[in-house]
C-alpha cells in the first residue's frame, strides 16, 4: 500500500508550530487528573536578557532557552479518505490513508535543567496563575 | 479565539505568541480543550534538502502492513525509524486564521494539543527489491500468450501495472524503473513482465537466423527491417524490440554506420570518384583510413593522421584509443611524421609502446605502455 504525504500549504506558507519541552513529566493534582482540559500547565516568561526563558509550573521554576532545531520537524496528520473521495479504479476496499502536512517546527523552548523550588508564594509568576490547580513537575 | 476553521482543527493555538514572546513578558501555557482527544498527529524529522520534495507533494510512504514502512522521494528510499523521548514535549499549534482579526489584544494563552511521545526519523536505505523479483517471476510471459486476446485474464495470476508495483515494492520511482531494467522486465499491454527465458532464447535464435538469411551484419542492422521479418514470422513486435533492447545496443545510423563502410563498397565508390584514366591503389590511403576485419567482412573507416595530435605522447594516446593493438604496417604511417630531436623512431616506440611478438617469425604487435 501507498500513503501519500500531502501538503497543501506550499513552501512559503507552511505554518509554524511551537514546542515547549522539559525533562520529566508534569502531573496534575489527583483531583484534576481526569479533566486536565483547559487547565493551566504553567507560565512561560521571557526575561529581559535575550534568549533566557523561565517556565513556572506550580511551585517549581525551570530555566531554559529558545533553540533552533537542526532538522525541521513536520507535523503530519493522519487522514482517512472515505470511498467517495475519488478512489476511481482502486479495487481495494480498505479505506485509504493520507498524511497531510499541517505544520512545521523549527524552534523549541527547551528546559534542560532540574526544576528549582520556589519558596515564596509572592513570586510574580505564581500570582499570575489563573487556575489554582497547582500542577507540579516530578 | 481561532476556532471553527473547519474540520476538526478547533484548537486555540498560540504558537506565534510563544515563538514571538517579547523580553519581559509572559504567556500562560494551558492544556487545550481538545487535549487528549485522538488527533492522529505525527512528527517527522527531516533534512532541509528533503523539505522541498515534501512541500511539492512528491513523497509517499510505501510498504504493506507486515513490512517496515519506508518513505520514498522520486529518487531515494528512507527507512522510517520511531525515536521515543522521555521528555515532555508540549505541542502548540498556530492559532486559527480567523483569530486576532477581531481581537487585537496580544494573546495571553497558548494551548497544548498533544504531548509528543517521539518523532519519526529518516535513514536513507537501499531500495527493497527482492520482492520485485519474486513478483515478476510469478508470471513470466510465455509464447502461448502471443496468440491470446489482449484482455484475456489468466486466473489467479497477479497482473502488475506500474500502480501495483509502487503499492507493493519499497523503492522510489527511479529506483523501481532502474530495477525493472536490471531485471530485463518489459511493459506488455500495460503490465510489467519478464519474458520466459526459453522464449527469449528462441526469439534471439530466430533473430540471428534472420540476420544470416538476409545477409545483414550482426554489427549493425536496421531495426525496422528486422522487425518486419520477425513480425511476419509471427513474433509480437513488443517482444522482438525487448530482445533487441536486452541483447543489442542502439547505434545512431548517421555517425557509426556511415563512418564504417564495407571494403568492397568503399572501393567501388572510390573508383567511381576518380577521373577516368587515373589509377588508384589502396597504398595511397596510408595514414588516411583504418581497415578492420569483422568476421568474414572487411570494414574501412576514415582515420586521418592529419587529425591527430602532433606531440608524441598525445599522438600515441589517440592511436591506442582508436585501436588497442597495432601491427607495424598499420602503425608506421601514423608515426612516421613524428620528429623528436635526439630520439629515433625506435626509441619513440620504446618509450610509448609495448612490443609483443608471440613467435620469432610473427609480426610484432604494439600496445599501450
Amino acid at each position: 500500500m501507498q500513503i501519500r504525504v500531502k501538503c497543501e500549504c506550499g513552501e512559503s506558507s507552511c505554518r509554524e508550530w511551537a514546542i515547549v519541552e522539559l525533562q520529566g513529566v508534569v502531573e496534575a493534582q489527583p483531583a484534576f487528573q481526569d479533566r486536565i482540559q483547559d487547565l493551566e500547565i504553567g507560565v512561560l516568561c521571557r526575561s529581559s536578557s535575550q534568549e533566557k526563558y523561565t517556565f513556572t509550573v506550580g511551585y517549581h521554576e525551570l530555566s531554559g532557552s529558545k533553540v533552533a532545531i537542526k532538522k525541521p520537524l513536520l507535523v503530519l496528520k493522519k487522514k482517512k479518505l472515505s470511498d467517495s473521495e475519488g478512489l476511481l479504479g482502486s479495487s481495494s476496499n480498505s479505506s485509504k490513508i493520507e498524511l497531510e502536512v499541517i505544520g512545521i517546527i523549527r524552534h523549541r523552548i527547551l528546559f534542560k535543567t532540574r526544576p528549582r523550588a520556589l519558596i515564596s508564594r509572592s513570586e510574580p509568576q505564581i500570582k499570575e496563575k489563573v487556575n489554582k490547580a497547582s500542577p507540579s513537575v516530578q | 479565539m481561532g476556532r471553527g476553521d473547519g474540520g476538526d482543527e478547533m484548537w486555540r493555538g498560540g504558537a506565534e505568541a510563544v515563538l514571538d514572546l517579547q523580553p519581559n513578558s509572559s504567556i500562560s501555557i494551558t492544556y487545550d480543550t481538545f487535549f487528549g482527544a485522538p488527533s492522529d498527529l505525527l512528527l517527522l524529522e527531516l533534512d532541509d534538502k528533503l523539505l522541498p520534495q515534501i512541500l511539492q507533494n512528491r513523497v509517499t510512504i510505501r510498504g504493506e502492513p507486515d513490512e517496515e514502512a519506508v518513505l520514498c522521494t522520486p529518487a531515494g528510499t528512507y527507512a522510517l525509524k520511531y525515536v521515543g523521548t522521555s521528555n515532555s514535549v508540549f505541542l502548540i499549534p498556530p492559532s486559527g486564521p480567523s483569530s486576532n482579526v477581531s481581537d487585537p489584544s496580544p494573546v495571553k494563552v497558548a494551548s497544548v494539543i498533544k504531548l509528543a511521545p517521539g518523532v519519526m526519523e529518516l535513514v536513507e536505505v537501499a531500495p527493497r527489491l527482492d520482492k520485485l523479483k519474486e513478483l515478476l517471476a510469478e508470471n513470466p510471459y510465455r509464447p502461448e500468450e502471443d496468440s491470446m486476446e489482449e484482455l484475456e485474464e489468466k486466473d489467479g495470476l497477479r497482473r502488475l501495472r506500474w500502480e501495483d508495483l509502487v503499492e507493493r515494492v519499497q523503492a522510489s520511482d527511479e529506483e523501481l524503473k532502474d530495477a525493472l531494467k536490471d531485471n530485463s522486465a518489459v511493459e506488455i499491454n500495460g503490465y510489467w513482465r519478464i519474458v520466459d527465458e526459453k522464449y527469449m532464447d528462441m526469439v534471439l535464435n530466430m533473430l540471428l537466423h534472420n540476420l544470416v538469411l538476409n545477409e545483414w551484419s550482426l554489427e549493425g542492422f536496421e531495426e525496422d527491417q528486422v522487425l518486419g521479418i520477425m513480425g511476419s514470422d509471427g513474433f509480437p513486435l513488443k517482444i522482438v524490440l525487448h530482445c533487441l533492447e536486452v541483447y543489442g545496443r542502439r547505434v545512431n545510423l548517421n555517425d557509426e554506420l556511415s563512418g564504417k563502410m564495407k571494403m568492397e563498397r568503399f572501393m567501388e565508390a572510390w573508383m567511381d570518384k576518380i577521373p577516368a584514366g587515373m589509377s588508384a591503389g589502396f597504398e595511397m590511403l596510408e595514414g588516411e583510413v583504418l581497415v578492420e576485419n569483422i568476421g568474414v567482412e572487411t570494414w574501412i573507416w576514415a582515420f586521418s593522421v592529419s587529425s591527430l595530435p602532433s606531440t608524441p605522447a598525445e599522438r600515441f594516446a589517440a592511436l591506442f584509443q582508436a585501436r588497442q593493438k597495432w601491427e607495424w604496417k598499420d602503425l608506421q604511417p601514423y608515426i612516421r611524421d613524428l620528429r623528436v630531436p635526439g630520439l629515433s623512431s625506435e626509441s619513440l616506440l620504446l618509450k610509448y609502446t609495448r612490443r609483443t611478438q608471440p613467435t620469432m617469425d610473427a609480426e610484432p604487435v604494439f600496445s599501450a605502455r
